[in-house]
């Protein structure tokens, strides 16, 4: 179980800049696929609807229609009867054959419009069948126009009433056929409809799970950040405690000797007393780094801007670190291009910022003694990309592609610095990167494992050459109050 | 010479005038008592588009006419149409085929009704078009309409081998009069 959490934990500390994002991004991509789904589904139905409406609603209408219109000539043909005016009678057969020619016009829309075989089938027994019964009608018409009602009467009882019956079934038939239609794509609509839901309900539930997900894995996020924070914060103070207690340990050791009168001779006295000084300076100088990046995160700096020139800065920090790098036995290669032009910028800041890189250097150089300061102009087509660089560079053991990322995070250290035990408070660079932006520049680094790093200080270039006597104060952090 | 000229113009214009005269006569033969106001109409006899009869002669339509027949050659019972009285075909029929007036006609079919030799009297209708449509719808039917009242639903038939469009066709029926 711990490899798949550790995975996964790993996975969320990669993706947590991006954890609203995502969030936002699958939602929205979800809801999408959904909406397209629904939209498909619904045009189904309606597709589906207007087939049923124009297909068998309205053959069921137009069936109705004929129906009423064969009742019609039949009716007609019946009226007939009932009367000896021969001008009323030719007014009821005149009727008569209106309503069969609008059954004519009727069956032959609906042969028209058949499709099936057996549709076609039945319109064709149909149109017979009319055909017949209009044979007897017309006799039977005859008859009674000519005052032979008797015989009218026979004639339609023999041979009226069997056709017309087999009219009727031939329309109750096609009726059948419409109804089974209707009933057909009333159940696809149906069925449809009930793909949608489930479709619906899936997806619903697949996008719920994943939200569920999303805030599980952002919350968990949060915690590892959280976690990670609290951890970075107890080592920070485990390595500041450890920095102050080597000194400490010098200053109470050279202190008891003293005190307990075992040092002797001026010479002596005047090592101790140098001993003592170092490791003075060196707890001052750890705790003027606490103070300054307190002050940096409170927004308390205030640095004094004016026109430097490049090589003052690097002598200034070469001054700061002679004695350490003498020390450790390190050769600074230092490589100053000419005529650079001037930066704008605090000197005391800049050497901070470029003293802590060396500091750096020093320290992650393995065993390489080498160090290169580099400072020169890059060029660009636009004048307003132009810039001063000022590179620090170690062979030494280089940087993790993965730890890149946090270098200039407050209090990080990586696992292999950590592992090889070498001190640190991890507010290094993140001073420096401070420094840089307050400068109008930045901070960046490339690095190979095992081959060396590169730190790059990008200053912009004034423009003026006049001195101004500038104060700026560094952004306030919008978290703290005044 | 000059008076011999005169002589035989006046002579020849009294030829003419007497010959103009004459033919006028000729032509108003039977209709010296109507009223001449407009060119006449043939009267047109007309039958179902089934029956097979194309051409009768004037002894026949009045046996017709009469009810003295019954069937036409394809066993169709004949079922005679009449307009009714006072409209100027009807008399027409009756003068010229039946050669009755309206009283004797109608004595005539109430005797034969009565006494069997007449199976089945006359239809009697008001208007051509009604004459036209029953025509139509009876495959038996004859009737009469003036040319200008035929179309094609129903059949005229020839008259002692002459049609109503024929010279010597012997129906005429006076013009409508305008109301």
């Amino acid at each position: 179980m711990a490899g798949p959490a550790a995975l996964l934990d790993r996975v969320l500390a990669l993706a947590s800049p991006y954890n609203s994002s995502l969030l936002l991004l699958i939602v929205f991509l979800v809801v999408t696929v959904v909406g397209l789904f629904v939209i498909r589904d619904l045009h189904t139905t309606n597709v589906e609807a207007q087939k049923i409406y124009a297909g068998s609603v309205q053959g069921l209408q137009r069936i109705g229609e004929l129906q009423y219109e064969v009742q019609e000539t039949r009716r007609s043909t019946f009226y007939a009867l009932t009367t000896n005016d021969s001008n009323l009678q030719l007014e009821y057969a005149d009727q008569s054959r209106e309503a069969d020619r609008l059954v004519n016009e009727g069956i032959s829309e609906y042969l028209r419009q058949a499709r099936m075989p057996h549709e076609i089938e039945v319109g064709r027994r149909l149109q017979l069948d009319w055909s017949g019964y209009l044979g007897v009608r017309n006799e039977v018409l005859a008859s009674i126009l000519e005052g032979s009602t008797k015989e009218a009467v026979n004639l339609d009882l023999k041979g009226g009433v069997p056709s017309f019956e087999r009219v009727r079934q031939d329309l109750q038939e096609i009726k059948r056929l419409y109804d089974g239609q209707a009933s057909q794509q009333l159940a696809n609509v149906a069925a449809t409809s009930r793909r949608t839901i489930l479709r619906l309900i899936g997806i619903l539930g697949i996008t719920l799970a994943l939200a569920s997900a999303s805030v599980w894995a952002i919350q968990r996020s949060k915690m590892l950040g959280a976690i990670q924070l609290a951890k970075l914060q107890m080592e920070f103070v485990a390595s500041v405690s450890h920095e102050l207690r080597t000194p400490l340990a010098v200053i109470s050791s050279a202190a008891d000797n003293i005190a307990d009168g075992l040092v002797g001779g001026k010479d002596q006295l005047k090592s101790y007393g140098s001993a003592i000084q170092n490791q003075c300076r060196q707890i001052t100088e750890l705790v003027n780094q606490i103070l300054l990046f307190a002050s940096t995160k409170e927004g308390k700096n205030r640095y004094t801007l004016r026109p430097l020139q490049v090589s003052r800065i690097i002598d200034a920090v070469l001054d700061n670190t002679a004695e350490l790098v003498q020390e450790i036995g390190f050769v600074i290669e230092r490589r100053i291009e000419t005529g650079l032009p001037w930066v704008m910028g605090d000197l005391s800041a800049l050497s901070q910022c470029l003293q802590n890189l060396i500091v750096n250097a020093v320290k992650y150089s393995g065993e390489s003694r080498w160090i290169g300061i580099h400072a020169f102009v890059h060029d660009s087509e636009e004048r307003s990309n132009r810039e001063i660089r000022i590179t620090v560079q170690d062979r030494g053991m280089g940087i993790d592609r993965l730890e890149m990322p946090h270098i200039f995070e407050p209090f990080y250290r990586g696992a292999a610095v950590t592992a090889a035990q070498i001190h640190g408070t991890g507010l290094g660079l993140s001073l420096a990167k401070s420094i840089a932006e307050a400068m109008g520049g930045t901070l960046s680094v490339v690095s190979e494992l095992a081959v060396g790093s590169i730190f790059t200080l990008h200053l912009p270039i004034v423009e003026k050459q006049e001195s101004e006597m500038a104060s700026v104060t560094s952004k306030p952090d919008p978290s703290i109050r005044t | 010479m000059r008076r011999l000229a005169g002589l035989l113009f006046i002579l020849v214009s009294a030829v003419f005038s007497i010959a103009a005269l004459s033919l006028g006569f000729a032509l108003n033969s039977s209709s010296l008592s109507e009223p001449q106001i407009a060119s006449e109409q043939n009267l047109a006899l007309v039958v179902n588009l089934s029956n097979p009869v194309q051409n009768l002669s004037m002894p026949e339509l009045r046996r017709i006419f009469l009810g003295e027949r019954s069937h036409w050659p394809n066993g169709r019972r004949i079922t005679l149409v009449m307009m009714e009285p006072g409209q100027p075909e009807r008399a027409v029929v009756l003068r010229d085929i039946c050669q009755m007036n309206e009283t004797d006609f109608n004595n005539h079919f109430l005797h034969g009704v009565f006494t069997g030799e007449v199976l089945v009297s006359p239809k009697t209708l008001a208007t051509p078009v009604g004459v036209r449509k029953f025509v139509f719808n009876v495959p038996g039917a004859i009737g009469y309409l003036r040319v200008s009242d035929l179309d094609p639903s129903v059949k005229a038939i020839r008259i002692d081998e002459r049609g109503p469009e024929d010279k010597g066709y012997r129906l005429h029926v006076p013009p409508r009069s305008s109301k």
